[in-house]
């Protein structure tokens, strides 16, 4: 490799980053695959109400698992990553709350259905992840 | 803020994966840092401090941006 290489495209974090990364992929894809069988399980009606119950706390319990694990890859992450991430994760959350609200006000008003909550929290996630790749161009 | 980064590194012979390695952060970091898109921690200036056996206002310059 040159020397003075200054190319600014990947960003080579260290092993314990990419792993890191890797376990909230994995944990990322586990609890999205429980919320979907969950959601279908109920769904379909074939579960007692304390298999939805015991059904929706290990989703939950999943999902705290999961926070856990993207907590511990913040705290030891490359401090530009954790600063990209922190920044993406404030815009993610500008959006949550005052569109969450909004969109509480348009369910209050009869202009919307609960049900359509979820997309504000995939719009959370999509901003999430447009806000990383943005701040990882934008510090290249 | 403006930093010799680039020009300590490079008269060693070292990428900025070698600097990144050793400082233990990613190359993006270093690139940022030398680029001046981005300003190190304390604790990161002190190792960068460490490991070129140089006080850190002599790679560092407060008063002047890139």
């Amino acid at each position: 490799m040159n020397p003075n290489d200054e190319s600014p495209r990947g960003t080579f974090s260290p092993p314990r980053d990419r792993r890191n990364q890797r376990l909230v992929v994995i944990w990322s894809f586990v609890w999205a695959l429980s919320f979907v069988a969950v959601t279908l399980g109920i769904k379909k009606g074939g579960w007692s109400s304390g298999a939805n119950l015991a059904a929706v706390i290990g989703t939950a319990v999943l999902g705290l698992a999961t926070v856990l694990v993207y907590r511990r890859f913040l705290l030891e992450t490359d401090e530009l990553r954790r600063k990209i991430e922190v920044e993406a994760l404030a815009v993610a959350f500008g959006v949550g709350v005052f569109g969450g609200l909004s969109y509480w006000l348009l369910v209050v008003s009869g202009a919307a259905s609960v049900t359509g909550f979820a997309y504000v929290f995939s719009a959370m996630i999509l901003i999430h992840s447009v806000g990383v790749l943005l701040g990882i161009r934008r510090y290249s | 803020m403006k930093n010799r980064l680039k020009v300590l590194r490079a008269e060693r012979d070292w990428t900025q994966a070698d600097l990144a390695q050793r400082l233990e952060v990613s190359r993006q970091t270093v690139n940022a840092i030398e680029i001046g898109k981005y300003d190190p921690s304390l604790p990161l200036a002190f190792r960068i401090s460490r490991l070129f056996k140089m006080p850190i206002e002599e790679i560092f310059d407060p008063e002047t941006d890139l």
